[in-house]
């Protein structure tokens, strides 16, 4: 062999996962079984519908057996076997798989394969996650060592590789860090563990982490990805839940170190068991944390089957590796389990006492109070006491500010005062052919054809320094219908909306301005969607809208608007005010209206009550100690609307108490959606073609016999379920799980398709690793902890990661494991990395979620302003991102590549886009941390030097190189020299995030070095798992 | 120089050689392995698509998807049924309703018929037939193709606007636009391939646009649309801080950029070359993107033909003008949606107001796009999830009645590149409520799309959890050869 050539052959023997390379005898589960399943069950495999010829080559029987003389495969025969006939014949109407099939024809060596395997008797067997996980023997030397490297070595010596160098120890307590409490090491245990020269320094290290609370954050994260934990249904309504305790009890139950069998019985039949606690009913929540969809219009019944339906896939995905979801339409096509081995197990999870409903109704639910919840409430009356004395400053001084501004008004309203005035009208005209005339007064008249609907458009300038409101007056008038409001058959008029625009002189484009409340004089009493109130005017909805009928209707009516913001125009800049009459039967256009314009702030142009200059301009007093007490307050009212920094103030105090409120309610007693079986027993049928209400055969609770048969009797209730996927003799469970945790410390399992161990799946990259750790993970009572800790202890896992251009060649994937793993940390882990690294982290345990920085206007804009977004006020937005409140149709923004939790999860995403780089950059979170640590850097150290190594400290656990620093160093000083010359900017970029804190570093400074600290953040090895 | 949303050419690798990749085998692997991982340490590709494709030849390049929300009335705008008013208030026979199920909203009242609320009107040589709310659409009449036969199985929003986009009606699958991304690939560097515009409206929608609709589901992220939103900041995480200038911008790039080729050099991990350009990619996106909200540079005469809501930036009209710069700038999949088509109640004035926002602007870029040579190669996609039923919701015969859903028929229009235009295809029943000839299942309408962006939705498959998914899914599905030019 050439030596390309023998490389090629190196390759394909490790990168297909053989576990057996030429010279030895054909695996049947790892060599036949994937050609066969991927090329022929699709037809000639476990499900009949789709099946030819009544030809299975999934069993033995049937693949052997005698039809007319041929055989599909006759064992020992080649030359006899149809099989190899057919996949290699030149006939194209003969060759398998069919060209129509868009199947890809077989290789060369694939045929071979097959071919040597029937010689050698065509031994079958089953796929090899079916076969129960053994151990295998360790030789000689092999003993001595850690399993983990016996079985990996023994591959890299088939494959002329070894080992690379064991890592740095700076970035092993990195790594270990990371893959076990999900957070960077603080400086200080980077320089004890890499001083630390006794022998068992790493596994003093491991059990020291196994041992932190964080622990059981970070192996919450997975599981909450897989169990789709979220803190809202879904769909339509996406009502919040609060199902949090359960997220808190899955927590505890790792920082426990609960067995994993036990943690599965309690979340498939906590309930069920002897004397449940309420610990172990919150438990069952897992399966409850399906979407709930309460759409209007939608059948509970349909929705009911959808979450039990969920609960099957994910019992597949998550515990045996399976996908499950084939068999809700059909028999899967290619492992072994037929439909009515589906809604066998759909059995178990189908009397749940639910109804299908969503929202507030979804029962059943257990009454839980969390004790994590005080904790919460105390950080939230701590805010909010820290800012009352602020406000209450805020408000003294404005006080203070009152008095001399009340003189001036005083004096200004001496010669009355004009609440409203009229604008400069430019032009007034009807979409659809009122003809309008504005007369001198500044009242329109409608005149000349009625048309059923139309719009008035009104473009208008003013003098006024600002806008705060607009003031709408209906006026009867004689060529009206009855003299009344409109000239349409009733005389009264329906206006169904009114929007405002402003648009710059000679600029083609339109600035939509919101008004916020409305209110009118009078206006008729109405039920639901209809026409009445003047509020529905500002919804562009043309089903309801503001009409005064029922009132009098040859008075004058006046409506107040409130823009959403005092509006400035600039000297180019008009204002359009549009009104619609777009109701359904329409004929009620208003005929006699008139427009005008207020500055006056606040409640001014909230209420129809002469506003407070004007009462004061009407008492025409000269000294302020006569004012009335009432109208006083009124007037100090409307001038803290236009405080600024009371009104900052007051906003920083509202949010906190909004949020004291808001976790108050969570400290009480909570609904927190559980399994409880209903009193009489569901029948369950199979569901044709997996149509909710398409019943077929009816079964009963069993499960699959292709994975490990059970009796009827032990096949009741969810607890024998949960049993038998925790039993010694189940093959899937713990190599699924043992894999899990593998992903953990790897990034990829040794099966690469998490989900799937069924026949399309990949094979392991390990099938002894896998084995060896799923049976060591049964004898020592499923002790997730045991198996992590030889996991990470092991030479595999501590070797370092770079890679040299011959791996990279040779292994680009690193299926052989002849380096250690090299990946872009999740991305809540980047997150919980910088508020550790800034000293920002609040590392309190469980409790109410809580709202990190998220772009204003995500939640508003999907949902229309039906949600809104407000971020967590103090220490709470300061919480590991697992807290963060996961809303299902929109994911928390800066958790890029995670799961969606709408269904369970189980394999990695990660991508490398500018989306990603753009998030951290710019993230508030990661902002605000590299500010904070920009300050403690400035103010722990001296030189540039130590700043900046202080920076790289606690982002990379170590120093700069030289190279490094110059770089930094340089980005120091030009972003310092720019902000000493421009410190309005250095303000800018240092104020955003929460109120202010003290701040004693010079703003240019801080500045300066908050960029570097960007920076780091933002480096490959900040965010990487090395 | 790269796409903005490739993965590492390492990826890429990878997923010729696990296979997953649409018809790269096993088989060629050796020898392209290494030939990809030479390529892919050496000079990194911009996501040019998957090699094997296309398929067959294009017949366009762009697709712009006119999503309207909620579920048009057909027998208001398109499906013309003259005699349906001699059947005004009567029970809709069983014979016709054929045990259709009803959403609860309906479930328990009588099925009166309600004939439609609109005249309607031939157009054009095609003589087709329009509801006299979208009267701008009959200018364009004989470029469109109607498909008056479309089917759905769901009859609830989030299902049939998740299957109508996706294939599949539980979330979890890639979007078309993103199946387009991730087999084509696109032409514009600086943009993602993949857009998606919302019409910013003031009235709270009852469906919420979920960003499943055109998420990349189990395809990598970076072939997922990119929401364009309507605010200060056009994509999320686009704009620097305040206080953060361009020139300070610059040189942090500048310092990352140098101290990740440090690493590159350390590591040898090709990732974070890659990182590197992403980086550059995000600057790069960071003035291309602000620019395309920008409109202010369109000719006066553009306004005018797309109507006076084309001045608001963010309404549908606006989008519409966006959409046709879009693809002339290279994007290669552009999705508008258009919410609050649901028309339970009062439908004449609640379903005009959605006509008046959409019906010129509609009109106006297909007609755009014809005068400026690009519509031979962008197909325009108009249509909503489903149709709504024959019978009245609420009071057949008063103002308050409103239509519910129908899955059964609805009407979607195509125009441009490979389409037949001025073609009716496909028919209903006298009720509107069966297809009475060539029905069109979405599946169909999927394979047509792809089959005129040069994909054979038989072969175009991506491996996830050990079965090869596609677009169409399981059940058969056919392209609709008939409206093909």
């Amino acid at each position: 062999m050439t030596d390309l050539s023998r490389l090629i052959f190196v390759l394909l023997c490790a990168l297909t996962g053989n576990v057996v390379c030429a010279a030895d005898k054909i695996n049947f589960s790892h060599e036949i079984l994937p050609i066969l399943s991927d090329r022929c069950f699709h037809c000639h495999g476990p499900d009949p519908t789709h099946r030819e010829a009544d030809l299975r080559l999934d069993l033995v029987e049937a693949a052997t057996e005698n039809r007319d003389g041929t055989f599909a495969i006759a064992p020992g025969k080649p030359e006899l076997s149809e099989v190899l006939a057919r996949i290699t014949s030149s006939d194209s109407d003969l060759l398998m798989p069919p060209a129509d099939s868009h199947r890809k024809p077989l290789t060369k060596k694939q045929i071979a394969t097959i071919r040597q395997w029937i010689a050698e008797g065509a031994q079958w067997g089953k796929h090899w996650s079916f076969e129960p996980p053994v151990k295998v023997a360790l030789h000689g030397q092999e003993a001595n060592l850690n399993p983990i490297d016996a079985l990996v070595q023994r591959k890299l010596t088939e494959a002329r590789l070894t080992f690379s160098e064991p890592a740095s120890r700076r970035t092993l307590i990195r790594r270990l860090s990371f893959d076990l409490t999900g957070l960077p090491p603080s400086v200080e245990d980077v320089e004890a563990f890499v001083n630390d020269n006794s022998p068992d320094a790493d596994l003093k290290l491991v059990n020291r982490l196994l041992k932190s609370k964080h622990y059981g954050e970070r192996m919450a994260m997975w599981w909450l990805d897989l169990a789709r934990y979220s803190d809202t249904d879904g769909f339509q309504q996406d009502s919040t839940r609060t199902n949090w305790p359960w997220r808190d009890w899955v927590i505890q139950s790792f920082n426990e170190n609960k067995p994993f069998d036990q943690f599965t019985i309690e979340q498939f039949a906590g309930d069920l068991l002897p004397d449940a606690t309420d610990e172990q009913k919150l438990a069952t929540c897992f399966h409850r944390n399906h979407m709930t969809n309460g759409e209007g219009g939608r059948d509970p019944e349909e929705s009911r089957v959808d979450y039990v339906i969920d609960r099957v896939n994910t019992t597949g995905t998550v515990w045996l590796g399976l996908t499950l979801g084939c068999c809700q339409c059909h028999s899967h096509k290619f492992d072994p389990i037929s439909q009515t081995d589906y809604y066998s197990l759909y059995a178990f999870f189908n009397s749940i006492d639910e109804d299908g409903k969503a929202g507030n109704r979804a029962k059943p639910y257990l009454k839980y109070q969390s004790p994590l919840a005080e904790r919460a409430v105390l950080e939230s009356q701590q805010v909010v006491d820290q800012r009352k004395p602020l406000e209450a400053a805020a408000l003294q001084q404005a006080k203070q500010e009152f008095e001399p501004w009340l003189m001036e008004q005083m004096q200004r309203v001496e010669n009355g005062f004009t609440a409203w005035h009229l604008p400069e009208l430019r032009s007034v005209k009807s979409v659809e052919g009122t003809v309008l005339t504005a007369e001198k007064t500044g009242v329109i008249q409608a005149s000349g054809p009625t048309p059923r609907q139309d719009d008035y458009r009104l473009v208008a300038a003013t003098a006024l320094p600002r806008i705060t409101g607009l003031r709408l007056e209906v006026f009867p008038h004689e060529s009206h219908t009855g003299g009344k409001l409109s000239r349409g058959d009733s005389g009264e008029f329906i206006l169904t909306d009114v929007k405002l625009q402003v648009r710059r002189e000679g600029s083609s484009q339109l600035k939509d301005i919101d008004f916020v409340s409305a209110i009118a004089d009078v206006e008729k009493d109405v039920k639901g969607r209809n026409y009445g109130k003047i509020k529905d005017t500002l919804d562009d909805d043309p089903r309801n809208g503001w009409t005064t009928e029922t009132h009098d209707a040859q008075q004058k009516h006046v409506a107040v608007f409130e823009l959403a913001e005092p509006l400035q125009l600039e000297e180019s800049e008009e204002l359009i005010f549009v009104m619609l009459h777009r109701s359904t039967e329409g004929d009620a256009n208003i005929g006699r209206f008139r427009v005008m314009l207020t500055d006056q702030p606040g409640p001014a142009v909230r209420s129809l009550e002469p506003m407070p200059l004007e009462v004061l301009a009407a008492a025409n007093l000269k000294e302020p100690e006569k004012l009335e007490p009432k109208l006083k307050q009124r007037l100090l009212d409307q001038f803290l609307v236009d405080h600024d920094l009371y009104q900052q103030r007051k906003t920083e105090l509202d949010q906190a108490q909004a949020q004291l409120a808001q976790v108050k309610k969570g400290a009480g007693e909570l609904n927190v959606m559980v399994l409880a079986e209903r009193q009489e027993p569901r029948q369950t049928f199979v569901l044709e073609r997996g149509v909710w209400d398409k019943h077929g055969k009816q079964v009963t609770r069993s499960v699959p016999a292709a994975v490990l048969p059970l009796p009827a009797e032990q096949t009741k209730d969810r607890l024998d379920l949960a049993e038998w996927l925790v039993s010694r003799q189940n093959p899937l469970t713990a190599r699924v799980v043992v894999n899990h945790l593998w992903q953990i410390s790897f990034g990829t399992g040794l099966v690469r398709t998490p989900g799937d161990f069924g026949l399309q799946g990949e094979l392991p990259t390990h099938p002894a690793v896998l084995d060896w750790l799923a049976v060591e993970l049964m004898e020592h009572d499923w002790d997730l902890q045991h198996i992590l800790r030889l996991i990470v202890t092991s030479r595999t896992y501590q070797q370092q990661s770079s890679l040299t251009a011959e791996l990279l060649e040779r292994d680009p994937e690193n299926r052989l494991l002849a380096r250690g793993a090299r990946f872009r940390l999740p991305s809540w882990m980047i997150r919980d990395a910088a508020l550790q690294a800034s000293g920002l982290l609040n590392p309190a345990l469980g409790g109410p979620p809580v709202m990190p920085y998220q772009p204003p206007g995500v939640w508003t804009e999907m949902f229309m302003g039906r949600f809104r977004y407000e971020p967590s006020q103090g220490a709470a937005q300061y919480r590991r991102s697992l807290y963060a409140f996961w809303r299902r149709s929109s994911a928390p923004t800066f958790l890029f590549d995670s799961a969606q939790r709408r269904v369970c999860e189980v394999q990695p995403r990660r991508t490398n886009t500018p989306l990603q780089a753009l998030t951290l950059l710019n993230d508030q979170s990661m902002l605000e941390s590299s500010r904070e640590l920009a300050r403690t850097a400035i103010q722990q150290k001296r030189t540039t030097e130590e700043r900046l190594d202080f920076i790289a400290q606690h982002i990379l656990s170590r120093t700069l190189k030289q190279q490094e620093s110059e770089v930094l160093k340089q980005e120091q000083q030009q972003s310092f020299t720019f902000y000493q010359r421009n410190q309005d900017e250095a303000l800018k970029l240092i104020s955003s995030g929460q109120p202010p804190v003290v701040n004693k570093v010079s703003p240019d400074e801080l500045a300066a070095y908050m960029v570097v600290a960007s920076m780091v953040f933002n480096l490959d090895e900040a965010i990487t798992h090395e | 120089m790269n796409n903005p949303f490739e993965n590492t050419a390492l990826e890429e690798t990878r997923r010729y050689f696990l296979g997953r990749g649409a018809g790269v085998s096993l088989g060629a692997m050796a020898f392209s392995l290494l030939e990809n991982l030479r390529r892919a340490t050496a000079e990194p590709k911009q996501n040019l698509g998957l090699p094997d494709l296309p398929h067959n030849p294009p017949r366009t390049k762009n697709v712009i998807f006119l999503t309207q929300s909620g579920g048009p009335s057909q027998i208001e705008l398109f499906d013309h049924k003259p005699n349906l008013m001699k059947w005004a208030g009567k029970e809709l026979p069983d014979s016709i309703r054929g045990g259709q199920r009803l959403t609860t909203m309906t479930a328990n009242q009588k099925q009166l018929i309600m004939p439609s609320r609109t005249k309607f009107q031939r157009y054009g040589e095609s003589g087709a037939t329009l509801g006299e709310w979208l009267p701008y659409h009959g200018e364009i009449a004989d470029e469109l193709c109607f498909i008056k036969s479309m089917v759905t199985d769901e009859i609830n929003h989030a299902p049939a606007m998740t299957k109508f986009l996706t294939g599949h009606q539980l979330p979890g699958r890639p979007s078309i636009g993103a199946w387009s991304s991730y087999g084509l690939g696109s032409e514009n560097q600086n943009l993602p391939d993949y857009l998606v515009l919302i019409s910013k409206m003031k009235r709270p929608s009852d469906q919420p646009l979920y960003d499943h609709y055109w998420g990349s589901g189990f395809l990598p992220s970076q072939y997922q649309g990119v929401k364009l939103r309507n605010a200060k900041e056009p994509v999320l995480y686009l704009r620097d801080p305040n206080g953060m200038p361009r020139s300070v911008r610059r040189g942090m790039l500048n310092g990352i950029s140098e101290l990740n080729q440090m690493r590159l050099k350390q590591t040898g991990d090709p990732e974070i070359e890659t990182r590197i350009r992403q980086y550059e990619m995000a600057w790069r996106m960071q003035s291309s993107i602000p620019e395309l909200n920008d409109l202010s540079d369109e000719p006066e005469s553009t306004f005018e033909l797309y109507g006076p809501d084309s001045r608001r930036p963010g309404s549908y009209a606006a989008n519409c003008v966006q959409a046709r710069r879009l693809i002339e700038r290279g994007v290669r999949f552009v999705q508008l949606f258009h919410p609050d088509w649901d028309h339970h109640s009062r439908l004449s004035s609640w379903c005009i107001a959605r006509c008046r926002d959409t019906d010129q602007a509609s009109a106006a870029l297909v007609k755009d796009l014809k005068q400026r040579g690009l519509l031979d190669e962008t197909l325009v996609i108009w249509g909503g999830e489903f149709g709504r039923g024959v019978a009245g919701q609420g009071k057949w015969d008063s103002p308050e009645g409103g239509r519910d859903h129908h899955p059964r028929c609805f009407t979607t229009w195509l125009a441009g590149g490979g389409v037949k235009a001025g073609l009716t295809y496909g028919a209903t029943d006298e009720f509107s409520y069966n297809v009475a000839e060539n029905p069109v299942h979405v599946r169909d309408l999927h394979a047509t799309v792809l089959h005129l962006l040069g994909i054979d939705h038989e072969r175009f498959t991506y491996r996830h959890q050990g079965l090869d998914f596609k677009l169409t899914g399981v059940e058969p599905s056919r392209i609709i050869k008939e409206i093909l030019t």
